[in-house]
C-alpha cells in the first residue's frame, strides 16, 4: 500500500498572524513534488506544521496521512508514522552524539520501547524485559550505520560527533540525509536541503534522495533553485506565494521561474491566484 | 558513650571536653579543640549582608535540634556483610581500598595487600592519630583551619572521625579508594577526611556522602598534593533531600602537583560548599569540576576560589547546573592571582541549565589579579531548554521526556567526560537520568 499525505486547505497562524492560507497538496509515495517560492512566502512554516511544531497554530483545514487526521498527533507520534522533516537550519545539540541520539530515534520509530514493553526482546524471544532492550541491539544499529554512512556518502567520524555542533552548513544538510536514510520515513519534507551545498554536496544529498525515492519514500521538495532539479526528477513542481500554492504543473515551471524570477509571478499570478477558500 | 551522656548540652565547652576525654587526645588536639570551640563561639552566625552568605539564607536552622550522631550499623567482615545498598554502591566503582563509615563508626575497611605492602596507609582517622601522630598532627587543620569560618570552627571543636590516606612517594595507586559514610537522621555530623599524596605519588579517591535525612553533616577536607603529586578527589554528596550540608574543603597544590576535584552535589536541602585551590607551588596543575542538579526547594550553593600564589601554575574550573522545580543555585567564584604569580594561566566557567519557571540560577564569578602577564578567563550562562531543540529530537521520533533527557545529559556531557573513574560517572549518568524522569 503507499501512503498518502494530504494536506487539506490549510491555515496556519503563527504568533497571531496567518500565515498559510488555504494551502491544498497531495504527496505520495515514491513520488517527489518540488515546491519553489520567495523568501517569507511560507513554505517551512508548511513545512512544520506537518511535522507538528508547536509555535504553529492550525486554525483550519487539516493534515491527513492515509485518510487519518495527524493534527493531534505530537510530532513524535507523526514521526512513528513516517513523516520526516529535513530541517532547513537543523539545530546543533552539544553534548548528544549523533549516534546515541540516532540509535534512540531509530528504536522508537521502529518500536522497540513498545516490543520491550510486550516483554518481546529485540531478537523476537519473549521472556523478561530487559534492562536497554527498549533499544535497538547496539551491534546491529552500528552495523546499519555503518553501511548507510558509506551508501549515503556521509563520513563516519560523523558518528562520534555532537549533533551538529561545529557541523558546516553542508554538513548538516547530510546529516540530515544519513537521519532520513536511517528513519525510512515514507513521506519525507525536504526544506531547503539543497541551500549553501557546493556541487559535491548537492550531488550526494541529490542522490540521497533519489536511493529513498526509489526504494518508496516520497518527498516535499522544498528549494529556491532549479539546479538541484537536474538531480532530482520531480513528478510536479508547484509555486508557492503570500501563504498559498498559486500554480502547480511539471518540471518547466522549474525553468520559467528560473529565467523570470518571482517578479514574474507576482505580476501574472498575483490577480489571477485563486482567491483564499474562505474568501469564495 | 555520647556526648549527652557526659554533658548536660549538646553543644558547649564540656561536650568539647568530653570528647578529648572520651578518645584520650593528645594535649596539642585538646587544645586545638578548645581554640576551634572559642572561635567558634566568637565568629557570628552568618550575617547575610557578609558577600558568601548574601543569597544563602539558613532559614529553620537550628543547630541545638540536632544530636549528636550515634552510629547504630555494626561493623562488617566482608563487603557482602554490609546493608544492600552500601554493598551496592561499593560495587559499582573497580576499587583498590574501601572504608565505609556509619557515622563516624569505622564499620568496614579494606585495602589491596600489595598497596599496603607498600606503605599506602588508609584508614580512618583514630587510627591514623594512634599509629601516625605525627603526620596527623602536621596536616590536620593546618590546611583548611577552624577560624576559616563557623561551622569549620564547630567543626574542628568536635569531629571524631573521618578518612585518611597516605600515599607514599612514587606509588601511583592505578585503581581509586573508595569511601562512603552513610550518615544518621536527624543527627549532627563532623566527618574529616584528610588525604595526602607524598611526592610523585598518584592516587583517585571517591567519596560518597549518603542518608542524613533531617540532620546536620558538617564536613572539612582537607587534600595535600605534594610535589609533581597527582590527587584526583571525587567528592559525591547524595545526602537525603532534606539534610543541611555545609562542607569546607581545601587543597593545597605543591610544586608540580596535579589535583582534580569533582564535586557532584546532588542531595541535601540545603548546602554551603566552600571550594578553595591553593596553588602554592610553581608549575602547579588544578582542576575543579561542578556538577549539581536541584528540585524541589532544594539549595545549592558553591564558593569557589582559585588561589594562584605562584607562577606558571594553571587552572580550570567548570561547574554545570541544571535547576528544576523552584530550586535555587548560587555559584560564586574568584581567581586570586598574587603579586608575582607570573604565566597564570586559570580558567573558570559556570553554566546553568533551567528547566523550569519556578527556578533560579545566581552565578557570581570575579576576579583580582595582581600579577600583569597573567592569562585569566572566566563566564558564566544561565539557558533554557529551547523549544526548538525539542522539536528536532521529537520530529525525530522520540518522546518529549527522552528529547529532554538527552538535552539535559548533553548539557552534563562537557563534565561527565572529564570524570576520570568510569564507574563515577556511571553514577553520575544514572543520578541525571533519576533526575529527568524516565519516559
Ligand atoms: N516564529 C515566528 N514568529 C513570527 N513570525 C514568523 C515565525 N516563523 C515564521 N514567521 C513569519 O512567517 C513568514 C513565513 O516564514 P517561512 O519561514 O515559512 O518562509 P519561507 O518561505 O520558508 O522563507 P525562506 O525561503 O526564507 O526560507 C515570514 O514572514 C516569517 O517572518
Ligand atoms: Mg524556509
Amino acid at each position: 500500500m503507499t501512503a498518502t499525505l494530504e494536506i487539506k486547505d490549510l491555515h496556519v497562524k503563527v504568533a497571531d498572524t496567518e500565515i498559510l492560507k488555504g494551502v491544498s497538496l497531495t504527496i505520495r509515495q515514491g513520488e517527489v513534488h518540488a515546491m519553489m517560492g520567495p523568501n517569507g512566502s511560507g513554505k517551512s512554516t508548511l513545512a512544520y506544521a506537518i511535522a507538528g511544531h508547536p509555535h504553529y497554530e492550525i486554525t483550519g483545514g487539516d493534515i491527513l496521512f492515509d485518510g487519518q487526521s495527524i493534527l493531534d498527533m505530537a510530532p513524535d507520534e507523526r514521526a512513528k508514522l513516517g513523516v520526516f522533516l529535513a530541517f532547513q537550519y537543523p539545530v546543533a545539540i552539544p553534548g548528544v552524539s549523533f549516534a546515541n541520539f540516532l540509535r534512540a530515534a531509530v528504536s522508537n520509530v521502529r518500536g522497540y520501547k513498545e516490543k520491550a514493553r510486550a516483554g518481546v526482546s529485540s531478537n523476537g524471544e519473549t521472556g523478561a524485559k530487559v534492562i536497554g532492550s527498549e533499544l535497538m541491539p547496539m551491534r546491529e544499529f552500528r552495523q546499519e550505520l555503518l553501511a548507510k554512512m558509506d551508501r549515503f556518502n556521509v563520513d563516519r567520524a560523523f558518528a562520534r560527533r555532537y549533533l551538529n555542533d561545529g557541523f558546516s552548513g553542508g554538513e548538516k544538510k547530510r546529516g540530515e540525509v544519513l537521519q532520513m536514510a536511517m528513519l525510512e520515513p515514507k513521506i519525507a519534507i525536504l526544506d531547503e536541503s539543497d541551500s549553501g551545498l557546493d556541487i559535491d554536496a548537492l550531488r550526494v544529498v541529490s542522490d540521497g534522495i533519489n536511493k529513498l525515492v526509489a526504494d518508496g519514500m516520497g518527498a516535499l521538495l522544498i528549494t529556491h533553485y532549479q539546479r538541484i532539479l537536474n538531480y532530482v526528477k520531480p513528478d510536479k513542481v508547484s509555486v508557492f506565494y503570500n501563504g498559498r500554492i498559486v500554480l502547480t504543473g511539471g518540471p518547466e515551471i522549474a525553468h520559467m521561474l528560473e529565467e523570470k524570477g518571482y517578479g514574474w509571478v507576482e505580476t501574472e499570478m498575483g490577480e489571477l491566484a485563486p482567491a483564499a477558500p474562505d474568501h469564495a | 558513650m555520647n556526648i549527652q551522656e557526659l554533658t548536660q548540652e549538646r553543644y558547649s565547652l564540656a561536650a568539647v571536653r568530653a570528647i578529648s576525654e572520651q578518645y584520650q587526645e593528645p594535649e596539642w588536639l585538646r587544645q586545638a579543640r578548645l581554640a576551634a570551640w572559642e572561635a567558634f563561639m566568637a565568629l557570628p552566625w552568618p550575617d547575610y549582608s557578609e558577600e558568601t552568605w548574601r543569597r544563602t539564607r539558613l532559614t529553620g536552622f537550628n543547630l541545638e535540634q540536632f544530636p549528636p550522631a550515634a552510629s547504630d550499623l555494626p561493623a562488617a567482615a566482608d563487603r557482602q556483610a554490609l546493608p544492600a545498598d552500601l554493598a551496592r554502591n561499593l560495587a559499582m566503582i573497580q576499587s583498590a581500598g574501601a572504608l565505609v563509615f556509619s557515622d563516624d563508626r569505622l564499620i568496614y575497611a579494606d585495602l589491596d595487600a600489595d598497596l599496603a605492602g607498600r606503605g599506602v596507609i588508609f584508614t580512618d582517622l583514630r587510627t591514623a592519630l594512634r599509629q601516625h601522630e605525627e603526620v596527623v598532627r602536621a596536616h590536620l587543620g593546618a590546611l583548611a583551619p577552624a577560624g576559616e569560618n563557623k561551622f569549620a570552627a564547630l567543626h574542628y571543636a568536635l569531629w571524631r572521625n573521618g578518612a585518611f590516606l597516605y600515599a607514599p612517594p612514587h606509588v601511583a595507586l592505578e585503581k581509586p579508594l573508595q569511601v562512603i559514610t552513610q550518615v544518621s537522621g536527624g543527627q549532627a555530623l563532623f566527618p574529616h577526611s584528610l588525604f595526602i599524596g607524598a611526592e610523585n605519588s598518584e592516587v583517585t579517591i571517591v567519596e560518597d556522602f549518603v542518608g542524613g535525612a533531617r540532620g546536620l553533616c558538617n564536613g572539612v577536607v582537607e587534600n595535600y598534593p605534594m610535589a609533581a603529586a597527582r590527587l584526583h578527589y571525587l567528592h559525591l554528596q547524595n545526602l537525603e533531600t532534606s539534610a543541611w550540608n555545609v562542607s569546607t574543603m581545601r587543597a593545597a597544590a605543591q610544586r608540580d602537583a596535579l589535583y582534580r576535584q569533582l564535586q557532584a552535589s546532588w542531595g541535601s536541602r540545603l548546602s554551603k560548599v566552600w571550594i578553595d585551590l591553593e596553588m602554592e607551588g610553581p608549575g602547579s596543575h588544578g582542576e575543579l569540576l561542578g556538577l549539581y542538579f536541584p528540585q524541589g526547594r532544594q539549595h545549592i550553593d558553591h564558593h569557589t576560589n582559585q588561589n594562584h600564589k605562584r607562577e606558571h601554575a594553571t587552572s580550570d574550573l567548570l561547574f554545570k547546573g541544571a535547576l528544576d522545580d523552584k530550586s535555587r543555585s548560587v555559584y560564586q567564584g574568584i581567581i586570586r592571582v598574587w603579586p608575582g604569580a607570573q604565566k597564570t594561566d586559570a580558567y573558570q566557567k559556570n553554566d546553568n541549565l533551567i528547566l523550569s519557571a519556578g527556578a533560579r540560577a545566581d552565578s557570581i564569578p570575579g576576579l583580582e589579579i595582581e600579577a600583569d602577564d597573567v592569562r585569566c578567563t572566566h563566564g558564566a550562562t544561565s539557558a533554557k531548554v529551547q523549544d526548538e531543540y525539542l522539536f528536532y529530537l521529537m520530529a525525530r521520533g522520540l518522546g518529549r521526556k527522552t528529547a529532554k533527557r538527552m538535552i539535559v545529559q548533553g548539557f552534563f556531557e562537557e563534565v561527565l567526560n572529564r570524570v576520570p573513574v568510569q564507574g563515577v560517572r556511571d553514577k553520575l549518568e544514572a543520578e541525571i537520568a533519576k533526575r529527568v524522569g524516565l519516559e
